[in-house]
């Protein structure tokens, strides 16, 4: 049964690809401003999972919630309050920051001044603000991140589906994206697929460990190594044993 | 939240900015252009109408072809109205394909916008971005015509809007097969055999056999130039003394090229699943 609390529900949800199962019966209820990370081997089904939820696949059985409407019913409805990164997006190269935030800002209903100034704001927020009226093709891997997650923080959403944010980052990348993130995580949901267990640690506070499409372990990070008396890589590296 | 015509017209906004940044854009007004100003100096320096006269008189010794300013317009329409369409091709080959070639897919479809509005947005970006160089063929057409022969057949602008209605047909079938392949580049090319080289040989094996491939459109296209009704004994192809093309035939084949690969290309890119 739904309920408004869970901003997430995922319901025994299954995807082929042809005759490879990606994901095998994942069920995951993720509350109201919860921070989950769904952390799993490369090839384990995080991926998969966060297509279905940002509409992109189809699943093969089950279904999806978000904030109580389905996604796979009512795609553009359940999306309304979403900000998504999926893989590492591409960008229109002959647009400029501005001009893509202001397509995508428009089409989320936004407009005139309030849309001008939200896009400065999100622009300063992941240091692209001088890189405002620059074609995007232009741009290095770390500065279309930098602007994948302005586009996800651009109409403030309440729920945040990040799918490997910090990949392609150098160091200091890394660390300013972290930061954004912790503080862009306030009273957001956010459900974080990610590989860096170090990652993960300082921005979520529970953590989905999926495997060959099944779900292993969904617990609080502090609990996990309560349990299990180890650190979470211990955890991650005991529960995946004999992952490829 | 917007209503779907809302978004429909912010798409299409948007498209329309990024067919006009393409280099690919400014290439055909150029090419077009140029092809106009070749087909009008071929026109009068080897003095056409003569060898055209030339031509006729071998089938019938009577026949006499006068420069008069419908000539002059069905010589340079043929290529003028008819090279910007295949440009279209070129505007509309990866207009789907690339959202998932290029991964832009992965930014745009999490959007709370329906897949149809993207797709009819990306079309009217792709018809106007066609319209614009045909209408600038066209302009190119008129000012000669008035400049030689003061005057504008009437034909001229049938000839025009059978251009815009061959041109959107091109477009849906450009928009199938982008909508169908992986890549911008095979939708494009597969567009282009299919049009200039598949149907050619369909319509010319059809022709032979005694049968009028009124269905094709490449043969309901060839309107845009026999509007003129201009016949002359001799010449192979539509302008020569076989059968032309119905005109209100030909409308109704293209707008079902139109319709008919357009919704199909909907209905695939609605189903398709950005892996």
């Amino acid at each position: 049964m739904l309920t408004m609390r869970e901003s997430i529900n995922i319901e025994n949800l299954s995807k082929y690809y042809n005759s490879f199962l990606a994901l095998e019966n994942l069920s995951l209820k993720v509350k109201m401003n919860e921070d989950v990370a769904l952390v799993g081997p490369n090839g384990a089904g995080k991926s998969t999972a966060i297509k279905i939820l940002c509409g992109l696949i189809y699943p093969s059985s089950g279904t999806a919630y978000i904030n109580g409407i389905n996604v796979v019913e009512e795609r553009e409805r359940a999306l309304a309050n979403v900000g998504a990164i999926v893989e590492t997006p591409e960008f229109y190269p002959f647009l400029t920051p501005n001009e893509t935030l202001s397509y995508l800002g428009r089409l989320r209903g936004m407009g005139g001044p309030d849309l001008s100034s939200r896009i400065k704001e999100v622009l300063h927020l992941v240091k692209l603000d001088e890189w405002a009226g620059v074609r995007i093709e232009k741009f290095s891997r770390g500065m279309k991140q930098r602007l994948a997650l302005a586009q996800a923080l651009l109409h403030n959403p309440t729920i945040l589906i990040l799918d490997e944010p910090t990949l392609g980052l150098d160091p200091r990348g890394l660390v300013e994206m972290r930061e954004i993130l912790k503080k862009a995580r306030k009273d957001k949901t956010v459900l974080f697929a990610s590989h860096m267990l170090a990652e993960v640690v300082q921005v979520c506070d529970k953590i989905a460990l999926i495997d060959h499409g099944h779900l292993l372990v969904y617990d609080s990070i502090p609990h996990l190594r309560k349990k299990y008396h180890k650190s979470l890589e211990g955890v991650y590296l005991k529960l995946t044993e004999g992952a490829i | 939240m917007n209503s779907e015509f809302e978004k429909l017209k912010i798409v299409s906004r948007y498209e329309l900015l990024k067919q006009f940044r393409r280099k690919r854009f400014y290439g055909a007004v150029i090419i077009t252009i140029l092809a106009q100003i070749l087909a009008i100096v071929l026109y009068k320096g080897l003095n056409l109408p003569g060898a055209l006269t030339d031509l006729a008189r071998r089938i019938d010794p009577s026949t006499t072809i006068n420069d008069t300013s419908k000539l002059f317009a069905w010589f340079i329409t043929s290529l003028g109205l008819t090279l910007p369409i295949l440009f279209s091709v070129f505007f509309a080959g990866d207009s789907i394909a690339s959202e998932f070639e290029n991964k832009t897919g992965y930014l745009l479809f999490p959007n709370p916008v329906k897949r149809r509005t993207i797709v009819i947005g990306k079309y009217i970006a792709c018809f106007i971005a066609t319209t614009v160089v045909l209408i600038i063929a066209y302009v190119v057409s008129v000012t000669a015509l008035l400049g030689f022969y003061r005057q504008l057949p009437f034909e001229t602008w049938g000839a025009l809007g059978l251009s815009i209605v061959l041109a959107s047909s091109v477009l849906s079938l450009a928009f199938l097969f982008s909508s169908l392949l992986k890549g911008g580049m095979g939708a494009t090319i597969g567009t282009l055999l299919t049009y200039l080289l598949i149907f050619p040989i369909v319509s010319g094996s059809l022709s032979t056999s005694g049968h009028q491939p009124w269905f094709m459109l490449n043969y309901a296209g060839n309107s845009v130039t026999s509007i003129y009704g201009i016949k002359i004994p001799g010449l192979g192809g539509e302008m020569g003394a076989g059968p032309t093309p119905d005109l209100t035939v030909s409308l109704f084949v293209m707008l079902a090229y139109f319709v008919f690969p357009f919704l199909l290309s909907i209905w695939i890119t609605k189903r398709r699943e950005m892996i």
